[in-house]
């Protein structure tokens, strides 16, 4: 018994003093990072696109004001930290945000940063400049703010018509980095220039991006890394066995599904995978301005006859969190406790006793399974949104809906939402950045060009704008959870699951941290090394 | 024949006039354009926006200006710029063609030198199990798909190799190169090759039965000189006819296969353009699809005239 | 161009006997291959037809226990990964093929010989501008006709038979034109012009039953490639669209995701195409072969 436990003892300060030499290894200099790329994105431009996919490989090249500190997995108000910003605070009302900036930061093509480009960039996203982004998808997010003033060149400040802690949250997400004045927006999109620590080499759609080191990064020794290059593949299958027969350092992240890890882990047993939040809900967008989906009734219903777990049973073997509007603990800061979301119509764990409420429900409103109710359900020709279509028209069936799928092409799905051309809709919402401001409002406030089913509640409204501009954060989480409820009972957008995502690389690459409640935030890659 | 001649290349721009016409109109009457397509990411569209975007790509001018612009600049040789990488035309497609005609070139090779030999030996040994077998072979080669064909072998190969090719520009050595072209250039040839073989089997069993080879034979020639010598060579002529057909189906072919191998040629960037509604591409794609069919129907038949003395153009 | 001596080998079985099913036994010995074409045709439209009955399962049933099952004697063919049973996927997948295939190739082939015979028959101006429509439609390969008309009309299962029917049209009409071409000059056609009988008429009775033949062989033909095009452009995305299940939608999806994991959501659907393919070009070459015996291969 006691040489056993004298074995243990040994083994776990042998494997303490590896793990302590494993951290203490200094990073390796060069290499180049290779990457495979999910899909061809639209431009280079992030300020211009919503996706993932244009942050991830251009997010590199620029700088923020502040940013998420890029090894803390979780990001929160304290993993802010500084960037292109040495330092900022609060004036005393809350309302006026300044910053000091760093001096002696240079664009990729010489020219020196100053605070004019903060305010340039600001400018273009509030649209109050000359110059036009072509698509300017986050300029809700600026709604509080008066205007972005500069004074000398290293200092600027931002002024708010109220106070809103959030705007920090904002200004450090992935989705905000700092343009220089200098480039044109159409120069943005296809070869942007940065000041961060990598520079844009070339894009060649659906084929390949290539960034290389940038010598002169104002954070010196940074980054490890000589390069980073993304070869474009849109078949899964492919782009896993490309990692697998090694010929990849490491998948996109959150992009790798359940089925394909498993396949990772038997094949590539040595590869480093992880499975997080990807911050993204899946939800049912509901026509409520006409027959029938106008009943209460029926849409109470159909959100209980919702059988959750069977989604993410069958989507992510299991991998994937419950909740409402905010993303779920514990990758999520701000969800409700358990017991309040199971206190929510269709939330409860008895799906059976749920379906029979709904089917009473249904029945007040006229359908049996004599007069079955036949709804179209549409979606886009994507399988993340086509897969879970399938599922919940199967589930409505025990309710006596016949849901009818109706696949609608990229190019045409916005413009059928905005004509309210649909029943019932299955989206995808993604939330760069885990913070109620950016949810409530975007996907709920009234006349917000995001909220598809233009679901619009005075008093809820009220509550958004009391949440937002409380300064305490106990008090804050309260009345998030209050709102959150209420927006599920409403069945303003019943939320299905939040997916989570697996990303892999291979054990020679170092320093990569998976944020838990945003997949938009942690790609800057200036301490990423590889160990060969 | 030089009127023959001249009236053919006459046919051919009207037939390349009819073509730019449809293919711009087809792409206009679509419900959603480049700019809702563009605003996708987005998760909504702003209408200001997007008629801004409109205007600056000139969607918002009249279709017959829009047809005369693009005619105007590609007869001059500006194809104008995609709409989504806002890079010229010329530049975005000019790089994908040598890939996509390596692969069908190898193709065509591949055809041809599986196809006219199995082809012969299928019609001299006539009636017997082995035309047959390769009868039923050539049969299955028209029905299978190919990127299913595609599907199959990259399958065989994770499970025996462990991998499987991934496009690279520049293969580094023989093996990599022959992963990356000839592998799906086979897939996509195998079609072909059994088209080649059936064409190559009937002209071959016509020409058999036809006077001069009895009179070959009858002279004393031996079988295999008559098979190979006098037969072949006539043979021959309905087959260059199918590898013309052919360049038509082979674009087909590739547009799948290059999507299955994840090779970024021309064909399969046609299928990305016409999603994401990238006009200047998808139609000076078409055009150019077009003119390679065309050019190569023409080319077929002239080749045809100058080795068959017998076939005179008065028509 | 000779007559078409369309029924010659049938004629020829005849001598032989006189009974119906006599006949049909000899043809079937003389041409196994294409007798297996039928079966394996027949096969499929009973498929087609009697799909809700064949099928053990609800296509469209999802089950979350029995996702990604192996072949077994409960699901013969296996599960996909919503658990919707694969054998009755690919049963009513046949539907789809069949509808494609079937209608695509009778909208393209009647809009053919209308064509084809207007502009044989007509000739002059009609047959100018017939001629010089066939040559735009023959100079796009008929998948990327396809490609851009699904991407225009939308993908709907009536939109994707328009868009594999029109890129029909012009073979058919070049066939059927060069018939009546030949047709027009024989000795009856001027007897019945003689006695005055209208030209449409004779284009109808005279004229259309003796390019029948060709018609038929070339139809089958077209048949495979029709089914052939049809997965292509569901591999592609620009196909038939959930919630039907098309065999090249089938396999595109599984392609994406279960090549290693769950083979036979590969296998089966490709192993359903091709052999519905083979099938009608097997018996579409037997039928050639016995009908138009020029052209025998």
């Amino acid at each position: 018994m006691r040489s056993v436990r004298a074995l243990t003892a040994v083994a776990l300060s042998l494997f303490a003093a590896s793990n302590v030499a494993a951290l203490a290894a200094e990073p390796k200099k060069g290499g180049i990072l290779k990457v495979y790329h999910r899909d061809s994105p639209a431009s280079a431009s992030i300020h211009e696109e919503a996706t993932y996919s244009v942050n991830i490989p251009f997010m590199p090249i620029f700088n923020n004001l502040v940013m998420y500190k890029q090894d803390v997995a979780q990001n929160s108000m304290d993993s802010i930290v500084p960037d292109l910003a040495e330092s900022w605070a609060w004036s005393d009302d809350k309302k006026k945000l300044s910053f000091k900036l760093r001096q002696g930061v240079k664009w990729h093509d010489g020219k020196p940063f100053t605070s004019a480009d903060v305010k340039c960039t600001f400018d273009m996203l509030m649209g109050k400049s000359q110059q036009k982004f072509r698509k300017n998808p986050r300029k809700s997010w600026y709604d509080e703010v008066v205007d972005v003033t500069p004074s000398g060149d290293f200092e600027v400040a931002f002024n708010l018509k109220r106070s809103q802690p959030a705007l920090l949250a904002l200004l450090a997400s992935g989705y905000t980095p700092v343009y220089p004045c200098h480039a044109s927006p159409g120069d943005m999109r296809t070869k942007p220039i940065g000041t961060g620590p990598f520079k844009f080499v070339e894009f060649k759609a659906n084929e390949s991006i290539k960034i290389t080191r940038n010598p002169d990064y104002w954070k010196k020794g940074l980054p490890h890394l000589d390069g980073i290059e993304y070869t474009i593949i849109t078949n899964r299958s492919t782009a896993i066995l490309g990692f697998i027969s090694g010929q990849f350092d490491m998948t996109f992240p959150t992009e790798v599904s359940i089925p394909l890890l498993k396949e990772v882990k038997t094949q590539a047993p040595k590869a480093v995978c992880v499975v997080e939040p990807v911050n993204v809900s899946t939800n049912i967008i509901v026509n409520s301005s006409s027959p029938p989906f106008d009943n209460l009734d029926i849409r109470r219903a159909m959100a209980m006859a919702l059988d959750r777990k069977a989604f993410v049973s069958i989507l992510f073997e299991g991998q994937a969190d419950i909740g409402g509007t905010m993303l779920p603990a514990p990758g999520g800061l701000w969800a409700m406790p358990k017991e309040m979301l199971e206190k929510i119509p269709g939330y409860g764990p008895d799906i059976n006793a749920n379906r029979d409420e709904a089917r009473k429900l249904m029945a007040k409103a006229g359908y049996g399974p004599e007069k079955r109710l036949v709804v179209k359900v549409a979606t886009r020709n994507i399988p993340i949104y086509r897969d879970p279509a399938i599922i919940l028209i199967d589930q409505l069936k025990s309710i006596h809906i016949d849901g009818e799928l109706e696949v609608v092409e990229t190019a045409n799905w916005f413009s059928k939402v905005a004509r309210k051309d649909y029943a019932l809709g299955l989206n995808l919402t993604g939330n760069a950045v885990d913070d109620p401001d950016q949810s409530f409002y975007e996907n709920y406030s009234c006349g917000s060009e995001r909220n598809y089913t233009n679901y619009c509640n005075k008093d809820i409204e009220k509550l958004f704008g009391e949440q937002s501009a409380e300064t305490d954060v106990a008090k804050r989480k309260k009345l998030v959870w209050e709102i959150d409820k209420r927006l599920q009972e409403d069945v303003a957008r019943p939320i299905i699951y939040h997916s989570r995502m697996g990303s892999c690389w291979q054990p020679h690459v170092k320093g990569v941290t998976i944020m838990v409640n945003s997949s938009y935030n942690g790609y800057r890659y200036e301490d990423l090394w590889m160990d060969k | 024949m030089f009127a023959y001649i001249v009236r053919r290349l006459v046919l051919m721009l009207v037939t390349l006039f009819g073509i730019s016409v449809i293919i711009f109109v087809l792409l206009r009457i679509v419900p959603g354009n480049i700019v809702d397509i563009l605003f996708d990411a987005a998760g909504f569209v702003d209408q200001a926006d997007k008629a801004n975007l409109e205007k600056e790509l000139g969607l918002d001018q009249p279709i017959f200006v829009q047809y005369v612009k693009w005619i105007g600049g590609l007869l001059q040789g500006d194809l104008g710029y995609s709409y989504v990488s806002e890079k010229p035309a010329l530049q975005e497609i000019l790089p994908r063609i040598p890939i996509t005609a390596k692969l069908a070139a190898l193709a065509l090779l591949f055809s041809a030198s599986i196809g006219i030999p199995l082809g012969v030996i299928s019609a001299v040994k006539q009636g017997t199990r082995l035309d047959y077998a390769l009868r039923v072979v050539s049969l299955s080669g028209l029905s299978l798909p190919s990127f299913w064909l595609g599907l199959l072998i990259l399958m065989a190969s994770v499970s025996m190799f462990g991998t499987m090719p991934i496009f690279n520009p520049n293969p580094a050595t023989w093996t990599e190169a022959f992963a990356i072209y000839a592998v799906p250039a086979m897939a996509v040839g195998f079609r072909s090759a059994a088209l080649t073989m059936r064409i190559t089997r009937s002209s071959m069993l016509e020409i058999l039965r036809q006077d001069y080879i009895r009179t070959a034979r009858a002279k004393g020639a031996s079988e295999a000189s008559v098979n190979y010598h006098h037969a072949l060579k006539n043979a021959v002529l309905p087959v260059i006819t199918v590898i013309g057909i052919e360049a038509a189906f082979l674009i087909g072919g590739l547009i799948v296969t290059e999507t299955v191998f994840n090779i970024p040629g021309v064909a399969r960037f046609l299928v990305e353009a016409i999603r994401w509604r990238d006009y200047p591409i998808v139609q000076n794609l078409v055009m150019l699809i077009a003119l390679v069919v065309v050019v190569t129907n023409f080319t077929v038949d002239m080749l045809y005239a100058a080795i068959d003395p017998r076939i005179r153009y008065t028509d | 161009m000779a007559v078409i001596n369309y029924d010659s080998e049938l004629r020829r079985a005849g001598a032989h006997s006189t009974h119906g099913w006599r006949k049909l036994t000899y043809l079937a010995q003389r041409h196994l291959l294409g007798a297996i074409g039928l079966v394996i045709m027949v096969l499929f439209v009973l498929a087609a037809v009697l799909a809700d009955f064949i099928a053990r399962y609800d296509p469209l049933s999802v089950d979350s226990l029995q996702r990604l099952a192996p072949p077994s004697a409960q699901h013969w063919l296996g599960t996909d990964s919503f658990g919707r049973d694969v054998w009755s996927r690919i049963i009513h997948g046949a539907r789809i093929s069949l509808a494609v295939g079937v209608g695509s190739t009778l909208l393209g082939s009647s809009i053919g010989v209308i064509v084809g015979l207007a502009s044989g028959y007509l000739s002059g101006w009609v047959d100018l501008v017939f001629q010089r429509i066939t040559d735009i439609l023959q100079a796009l390969p008929l998948l990327v006709l396809a490609l851009v008309m699904t991407a225009a009309l939308g993908p709907s299962l009536p939109n994707v038979i328009i868009a594999i029917a029109i890129p029909l049209i012009p073979t058919v009409a070049r066939v059927i034109r060069a018939n009546t071409l030949a047709l027009r000059e024989l000795p009856f056609i001027e007897a019945a012009k003689s006695v005055g009988m209208s030209e449409t008429r004779i284009a109808l009775r005279h004229v259309l039953p003796n390019t029948l033949a060709p018609l038929i062989v070339l139809m089958t033909a077209q048949l495979g490639s029709t089914i052939l095009t049809e997965a292509s452009l569901s591999f592609l995305g620009l196909g038939i669209p959930e919630p039907y299940p098309s065999w090249g939608r089938m396999l595109s999806e599984s392609a994406a995701e279960y090549v290693r994991t769950a083979p036979w959501l590969v296998i089966f659907p490709g192993v359903a195409i091709s052999l519905a393919v083979f099938g009608t070009n097997l018996f579409g070459d037997a039928l050639r072969d016995i009908l138009d015996p020029r052209q025998r291969g």
